[in-house]
């Protein structure tokens, strides 16, 4: 037995303060006179010693709790043996089930490797969890064989990617609650891919021993469809044809020729022969991908050359659909902007969208809900039933451009997307006669393709406030005096789009400018919310489901095995949703959009590259047999493990504080009654 | 009518006892009705028609002008009653848990009584000290300045040495040759039965005498927060006690011993009147003379 922390012994000195306290304290009883003594009588002995007992009591009791506290600082341990200690071990039992561990037979190698390690254990306490993305535990600590054997053998094969991190921080969180000692079993392909960005992500905790048992040994050679480039949406029947490039990798492979098909609902419409270079890459292209009305489920797929079938193709999805329709509403006479933006709009968006142009008389018998998106340039006065119908068209999902033009300037705040107006600015009366674009996001995807509008010259603007706090409106592009130019809200579903300029060429240049067709067509998919559809997700990846909170309208969601993995209480409130699973997901969203989505494992898990002995028996070291030496002063008895009883002597602590409590209770209670 | 009384602790402040016994006896005399009733001597007894021949001084002239009819008011007792007071002065009246010390008590006690017997009844007064001894003798009259010279004696009185009955009383007999009124003020911290076996004597002449009891009041409930050590006020003797006796035990004891004093004192045909010293003084001589004139 010794101590960890001696130096804080020092501390016995406090003692001397409940000592000198109770001395202090202590009460004298002085002579007291009194009239007579004719009739009392001697009655000392009981009661004296009585208090006398609870007095010394009390105090033995005060120093023996500062002792103990001490003690407990001091960090007492006991030398015990490694072999007593083992049987009070935790065998923590972890089964790989990442996406590569689908390889042959990897992952029933792995649960046969558990259960042998189960069996040699006999009846110590052990908890089974399996290791995809996430530990995710199958047994509680249990000592039950059949029990843990079962939950082995359930274990399903997974298709996420692998992180030896994530693991590391899981079994951290689960040493701070385990006081033993806990023996670490992991079952895996070790693959080099799963190790953490830096390795002291994967450092284990003193009382973690890591016992790594590989399936395999040494990488094996592998090809796969790492990518596709594929269009989510094909609008309308005579569309140009839809070009697909997919992308097929080796690695660890010689060079070979790879057959690539085109797959459309399991019909395999093309065929392609590609070279492939040894541990390289090679690209192949499909021009004509001709899907019908609807999500098709399309893949690519390679001829299996290898152990590792599973990942030989890679899924996407694709939706044709007719153009979709967009309303203009323009002022009378304005016939500039619907020129502008359907020539754009025909130019650039493969015919997504058929542009219908009204002036605002018009616009009271148009129902908002049949556009994909409205526009709404240069109003001079927009009725009151048109602006709150056009509202609820954007609580409930619709999206609109609003195009503020000269004509609102009268106006105090910008309708429906309510920001208030604080001036107009004409900078035609500057000395350059106009303003250029000063900063701008380009992660927004209708400026992204343009560059920042570099070159286009702005006449005419409004000063709006953008507001505060989370109604907001974000700021995408400003004007070199930091005058807002675009910007977008959310309001309730639907987003609406704000330019402070016109979309004729009277306010600006812009029409003009090879910038404006790439940022009416990015616009145009991102109202119609297309961007949003089709293509390929990673597994575990996050789709959102809906964008207002408030809103209670159900999602659905249906995963690849047909099953609705959303309960209807999350089915009413989820934000988003987790892709855990390769296939095809079908969804409808709180908007009331359809939409499918093909979810692929993550191509990291296809390179089955295993980790280096040096580096995995350097992981190893890491847990438990460091530990030993890391805080012990001196060196330790060999076969001897010391055991902390820091937690103990606390106990005590406890016990020693509430005694007192209670004898003091009664002891001063007694006095005050005497008083 | 609300009665104030006078607080023992605000007496202790006057300086002369001739002002302390006048604020008390003016004070209660003042509240009271006056009565025929109160008094040591010249005591009514009943009317009787007049004869002639009868002292015209005795006449009832208010009785005369409602009923015009004469009548003398007969007195009970034709000569002044003798007022002679025992004080106590032992030790044990030094005792006092609070302002007033018990010899205060007795002092402010004998002084308002003489003041009362001598100023408002013209009856003679006289006083004994004594402990184990006759400390100083006044005798009893009613001559100019025997006010004065009580006075001076009760403030001359020390406290010292202890109370003993047995020896006093052999010598009270020589100095109580006329018959009258007797009061003993003292704690009587003695047997109720040597202490009636002492005192009866005094009766057997035709006295009446009446037992002042002055107590403190930690003297019938004394305060003990933890074991100590007690000393006797006379004999200097210590004693360990504890809280629990005295909250238990004793307080049966003292409770038996005043009820044995008083029955023992009563049933010898003699008054008793218990006063502890945080009474107001003029409350507790109000009581006695009430309950005197009631018992006459």
């Amino acid at each position: 037995m010794g101590l960890f922390a001696p130096w804080f012994l020092a501390a016995l000195a406090g003692l001397g303060l409940p000592l000198y306290l109770h001395l202090l304290k202590r009460q004298t009883s002085a002579p007291k006179e009194v009239s007579s003594l004719m009739l009392y009588e001697s009655r000392t002995q009981a009661s004296t010693r009585h208090r006398r007992l609870r007095y010394f009591l009390l105090l033995s009791l005060r120093l023996l709790w500062l002792l103990l506290l001490i003690v407990a600082f001091a960090n007492p341990f006991i030398n015990r043996s490694a072999s007593a200690l083992a049987s009070n071990r935790l065998v923590l039992l972890v089964v790989d089930n990442s996406f590569s561990m689908r390889a042959g037979t990897r992952l029933a190698d792995a649960k046969d490797a558990a259960i042998t390690v189960l069996s040699g254990k006999g009846a110590a306490r052990a908890q089974v969890a399996a290791f995809g993305s996430q530990l995710r535990f199958m047994t509680q600590v249990i000592e039950d064989q059949s029990a843990l054997r079962a939950a082995v053998q359930a274990i399903p094969p997974g298709d996420g990617h692998g992180n030896f991190g994530e693991l590391a921080r899981s079994v951290r969180a689960m040493a701070e609650s385990v006081h033993t000692p806990i023996e670490l079993h992991l079952f895996s392909d070790m693959q080099r891919a799963d190790l953490a960005a830096t390795f002291s992500d994967m450092a284990l905790p003193d009382n973690v021993k890591l016992v790594a048992h590989a399936v395999v040994t040494k990488g094996q050679p592998n090809w796969t469809v790492e990518s596709v480039d594929a269009p989510g949406q094909v609008w309308g029947k005579d569309a140009k044809p839809v070009h697909v490039q997919a992308v097929i990798s080796g690695f660890g492979t010689p060079a070979a020729q790879r057959t690539a098909s085109l797959v459309v609902n399991g019909k395999t419409t093309a065929n392609k022969t590609v070279a492939v270079p040894a541990n390289g890459r090679a690209t192949v292209d499909f021009p004509a991908l001709d899907v019908p009305y609807g999500f098709s489920r399309c893949e690519i797929k390679i001829d299996s050359a290898d152990g590792f079938p599973a990942d030989d193709l890679r899924r996407f999805a694709v939706a044709r659909s007719d153009p979709q329709k967009a309303l203009l509403i323009h002022n009378y006479g304005d016939n500039r902007s619907p020129l502008y933006i359907g020539a754009a709009l025909s130019a650039a968006a493969q015919s997504a969208f058929a542009l219908e142009s009204i002036n605002v008389s018009e616009a009271a018998d148009r129902k908002p809900s049949n556009y994909a998106f409205i526009v709404l340039s240069d109003l001079n006065s927009l009725p009151s039933l048109l602006e709150n119908s056009l509202s609820q068209y954007g609580r409930s999902g619709g999206s609109l451009l609003i195009a503020a033009g000269t004509s609102a300037g009268g106006r105090s705040q910008i309708p429906i997307f309510g920001a208030h107006i604080i001036e107009t600015r004409d900078y035609t009366r500057l000395p350059g006669g106009y303003m250029a674009v000063g900063s701008s996001d380009s992660s927004y995807p209708a400026v992204a393709k343009a560059n920042g509008w570099p070159g286009v010259k702005f006449f005419y603007a409004l000063n709006v406030d953008p507001g505060a706090g989370p109604a907001a409106a974000r700021v995408i592009v400003r004007l070199a005096d930091q005058t807002p130019l675009l910007l977008e809200k959310r309001i309730g579903e639907g987003r609406v789009v704000l330019l402070t300029s016109g979309l004729d060429n009277l306010t600006n240049d812009f029409p003009l400018d090879p910038a404006f067709v790439p940022f009416i067509e990015q616009t145009a998919r991102y109202l119609a919310g297309s961007e949003r559809q089709g293509g390929a997700r990673p597994v575990d990846a996050f789709l959102d489901l809906r964008n207002a909170k408030e809103q209670a309208q159900g999602v659905e969601v249906t995963d690849p095995e047909g099953k609705r993995p959303l309960t209807l209480g999350e089915a009413a409130s989820a934000q988003s949703f987790q892709l855990t699973e390769a296939g095809y997901y079908q969804l409808r969203l709180a908007n009331g959009r359809q939409d499918e989505v093909a979810v692929n494992p993550d191509p990291k898990e296809s390179n089955l590259d295993v980790i280096p002995e040096d580096v995995l028996a350097l992981w190893q070291g890491t847990g438990g047999k460091g530990s030993e030496d890391a805080s012990a002063p001196g060196p330790s008895a060999p076969g001897k493990i010391r055991e902390a009883l820091w937690w103990y002597v606390m106990l005590l602590v406890l016990f020693a504080a509430v005694a007192e409590s209670v004898l003091a209770s009664r002891y001063l209670g007694t006095q005050r009654e005497e008083a | 009518m609300q009665q104030r009384f006078l607080d023992p602790a605000i007496l202790a402040g006057i300086s002369g006892l001739d002002l302390v016994a006048k604020t008390v006896v003016d004070g209660f005399v003042a509240g009271l009705h006056r009565s025929p009733d109160f008094g040591f001597s010249q005591e009514f007894a009943e009317y009787r028609a007049y004869n002639p021949g009868d002292d015209l001084r005795h006449v009832d002239w208010n009785v005369y002008s409602r009923t015009e009819r004469l009548y003398l008011k007969r007195f009970r007792g034709e000569t002044n009653s003798v007022l002679t007071i025992l004080l106590d002065a032992s030790n044990s009246m030094q005792f006092g848990s609070h302002g007033v010390n018990k010899m205060d008590y007795a002092r402010y006690l004998a002084a308002s009584i003489f003041y009362l017997a001598i100023h408002d009844q013209r009856d003679a007064a006289g006083l004994i000290t004594f402990d184990d001894e006759i400390r100083n003798f006044v005798r009893p009259s009613t001559r100019q300045g025997q006010l004065h010279r009580l006075l001076a004696a009760l403030e001359q009185a020390e406290a010292r040495a202890r109370t003993d009955f047995a020896k006093p009383m052999r010598y009270f007999q020589e100095f109580l040759k006329r018959r009258g009124i007797v009061l003993i003020v003292s704690d009587f911290w003695e047997s109720p039965a040597s202490i009636i076996q002492n005192i009866e004597p005094l009766r057997y002449r035709g006295n009446e005498v009446v037992l002042f009891h002055v107590l403190d009041p930690e003297d019938v409930r004394p305060k003990l927060n933890r074991p100590s050590i007690l000393v006797d006020s006379e004999t200097k003797q210590e004693l360990e006690v504890t809280p629990d006796y005295t909250r238990k035990e004793y307080r049966e004891k003292i409770d038996a011993h005043l009820a044995d004093l008083r029955d023992r004192t009563l049933g010898a045909g003699m008054g008793y009147y218990l006063l502890m010293t945080n009474r107001p003084l003029d409350s507790a001589l109000r009581e006695y003379l009430t309950l005197r004139g009631v018992r006459k």
